[in-house]
């Protein structure tokens, strides 16, 4: 047999460490307890590793998913100020300075330019000092003075900036695209200053959102974060923006915050090149955790009835096994038993018939000598105490015959006979057996009911024997009653193999502390009785019964009656029956 | 008429004397040996009994191999087994059938019944030998 590893043995007690306890109930409860815990782990342990990746593969999916969005609303936002930067470019240098501060030349330039893009808000032209010398547009901005602003003061020739939104001198939201552009014939760089309504921004980023579960708004990188466009949560453009923008300047950052009602706030922040913007991306609380509850609950519920399921299952198999198991254990102690009893009861039987066989012989010499004793008695003529000797003779030779009984019901227990087989119907033979009884019984007021089964086959054995064993179950359950009840004699097929024949009477039973004695040779209750028993009654049934390839078994209620079934072969299996009889036989 | 001549076989001496006095004082004319051997040599000696009681356990040669020997010399003798262990006779395969005893008792016999059983065989005998079997 492959030998346990030792965790498991450390686990599950071993067998055989605890034989002297083998089928108490706590051993078995110990056994199903750790069976169960064992089970339920290697079932939970995958499970909640299961739970845990697909947790965090979802919340993985979840960010990457953000950090697209996030990159491609960038990209976008990036390609259309591109595309608007270099408009406004190649319309600047497409003209001279001298030109454009021409106010119908601007004038003209700005209503084209208005048709094209309806969110350019007015042009001006501004020279090297900073100074705006035309401007076409809804306000009166010409000599107004944009030094001080960043737009005009950092961009170099050939380059557009972008500023930030701001009130300005209109104090109405926008911001500045600033062209520079150098003039060869004064050797001096001016600015085309393009102002461009903040709602264009808007409602350009407001395309963008790609789900009404985020909100995507530009936040002013310098300074104080402000915002640039419209947001749902924080509010219209220049509202101050609540929280510090990341330090990381190149491609998406994400970050996790608490927010209202403990809901998880995302959200992903990207610099757009060339501006001084960073978008902004969030996937507010409620909005996004509606999703991810939903996702957590159904986890939570999956899990939950699995385990239950699960515990339920173990529980339910555990049990089923352990039972088996030990119903299993039971029947092998019970046979264990019975094979024991057997083995004893043929030892007994070997030991008894070899001391009868021991004493038969030197008591057939006693008979002999008796025998002779009383004949030269007779022949002898008078003398005194002739009358005592042979009264003393005679009760010597009563002594003998006593012993005769014993040691011939013992040898015939154990002698080696020739089983003569024949077919027999087992219902005939019980009506036979009770014609020896009818009127014994008669005389003590005892009915004898036969319940015969039918269809019963015809089994091949001993007619003799079979006569012998019933005569005497018959005859103990008679007794057993004593007077006025009931023998019953039941016969029935068993399977295709075996019959069975129960001689069942409502006497007085047998207590349980006796009841597993009643086959041991010497063992008799009749001793009150007027007709004393040798003992060997049963012992002798046993023994023929075994020979006959049977099996004898009995059940009994004290105060209810007692039941003795046998159960004979269809056919006797002749090699084995000869085996049974070798080993039971004392042998010679 | 002659009286009916028997051999005890049995290697209890006291059993096998002890048994031939009674027979002969109930009118046998009876003889014991204590040995098989003996035995067949009385009988090869043409001291023929008319019934034999064997014990069916003896040293060197056991009753039913005595029995044999007997009935093959002259299958008229009548052999009663005397058996001191239970009452029945290894009757096994037809040869063992072929030379079957007359019957067979358990010792310790009652005498009545012995003597019944051996008239019983001489009977048997005499019948035999009318009809002018084994001679």
């Amino acid at each position: 047999m492959r030998k346990k590893p030792g965790w498991i043995k450390k686990i599950f007690f071993d067998v055989e460490d605890y034989h002297e306890s083998m089928t108490s109930p706590e051993r078995y409860r110990r056994f199903r307890r750790t069976l169960s815990l064992v089970m339920i782990a290697a079932f939970l342990v995958p499970l909640i590793l299961t739970t845990m990746l697909s947790y965090y593969a979802y919340r993985s999916n979840m960010l990457a998913y953000l950090r697209w969005n996030a990159e491609s609303a960038t990209k976008t936002i990036e390609t259309f100020l591109t595309e608007l930067q270099t408009v406004l470019l190649y319309t600047a240098e497409g003209h001279t300075y001298e030109e454009l501060i021409n106010q119908d030349n601007l004038n003209e330039l700005y209503h084209r330019l208005k048709t094209h893009y309806p969110g350019v808000v007015d042009l001006g032209i501004i020279d090297h000092k900073g100074i705006q010398r035309a401007y076409a547009g809804p306000y009166e901005l010409a000599g107004k003075n944009y030094s001080d602003r960043e737009c005009c003061k950092t961009s170099s020739a050939g380059k557009t900036v972008i500023g930030k939104i701001e009130l300005g001198y209109r104090n109405v939201p926008h911001f500045c695209i600033s062209a520079n552009v150098f003039s060869r014939t004064s050797g001096k760089s001016w600015t085309f200053r393009t102002g461009i309504d903040a709602a264009t921004l808007d409602k350009y980023i407001d395309n963008l959102s790609t789900s009404p579960l985020s909100d995507i708004f530009l936040v002013s990188r310098k300074g104080e974060p402000l915002l640039q466009s419209t947001s749902q949560i924080y509010g219209s453009p220049l509202t101050p923006y609540p929280f510090e923008l990341p330090s990381n300047r190149i491609g998406v950052t994400i970050s996790e915050e608490r927010g209202v009602w403990d809901y998880v706030v995302l959200k992903a922040v990207s610099y757009i090149e060339g501006t001084p913007w960073a978008l902004v991306l969030v996937k507010h609380g409620y909005l996004y955790g509606k999703d991810w509850s939903f996702f957590k609950a159904r986890l939570f519920f999956i899990v939950m009835i699995s385990t239950l399921l699960a515990l339920f299952v173990i529980l339910q198999i555990t049990k089923l096994f352990v039972g088996r198991i030990r119903e299993a254990d039971e029947k092998r102690e019970s046979m264990m038993a019975e094979v024991e009893h057997t083995s004893k009861l043929a030892s007994i039987g070997r030991l008894a018939a070899g001391i009868a066989h021991e004493i038969n012989n030197p008591l057939a010499i006693i008979s002999a000598k008796t025998g002779l004793i009383t004949d030269l008695l007779e022949l002898s003529g008078d003398f005194k105490y002739k009358e005592k000797i042979g009264s003393e003779i005679h009760g010597t030779a009563n002594a003998v015959e006593r012993c005769k009984v014993i040691t011939h019901r013992l040898l015939g227990f154990a002698r080696r006979m020739d089983v003569s087989l024949e077919s027999i119907s087992v219902n005939n033979l019980m009506k036979e057996v009770l014609s020896f009884l009818d009127q014994e019984a008669m005389y003590r007021g005892i009915n004898v009911d036969l319940e015969l089964g039918e269809s019963i086959p015809i089994i091949e054995s001993d007619r003799g024997q079979l006569q012998q064993i019933f005569l005497n179950l018959v005859n103990n359950a008679i007794d057993a009653i004593g007077k006025d009840g009931k023998v019953t004699i039941k016969t029935k097929k068993l399977d295709e193999n075996s019959i069975q024949i129960d001689v069942v009477d409502n006497g007085k039973g047998i207590p349980q502390n006796i009841i597993s004695h009643i086959f041991e040779p010497f063992f008799t209750t009749k001793e009150s009785m007027e007709k004393k028993g040798t003992g060997l009654g049963l012992f002798i049934t046993y023994g023929i019964i075994k020979k006959l390839g049977g099996h004898i078994s009995v059940r009994s209620t004290v105060g209810v009656g007692t039941t003795f079934s046998v159960i004979l072969p269809v056919k006797i299996n002749l090699s084995r029956r000869a085996h049974d009889v070798e080993s039971e036989s004392p042998g010679g | 008429m002659s009286k009916v001549k028997v051999l005890v076989v049995d290697d209890e001496v006291e059993f096998a004397t002890t048994l031939a006095e009674r027979l002969n004082i109930r009118g046998f004319e009876t003889t014991a040996c204590f040995c098989t051997e003996d035995a067949l040599a009385l009988i090869h000696a043409k001291d023929i009994p008319d019934v034999v009681l064997l014990d069916l356990k003896m040293p060197h040669m056991d009753g039913m191999e005595t029995l044999e020997e007997i009935k093959k010399y002259n299958p008229t003798i009548e052999v009663i087994m005397l058996t001191g262990h239970g009452g029945g006779i290894p009757l096994i395969g037809a040869e063992r059938k072929k030379y079957s005893p007359f019957d067979c008792i358990m010792k310790p016999a009652d005498i009545n019944d012995l003597t019944t059983k051996i008239n019983q065989a001489m009977a048997k005998r005499q019948i035999a030998i009318n009809r002018g079997e084994g001679k």
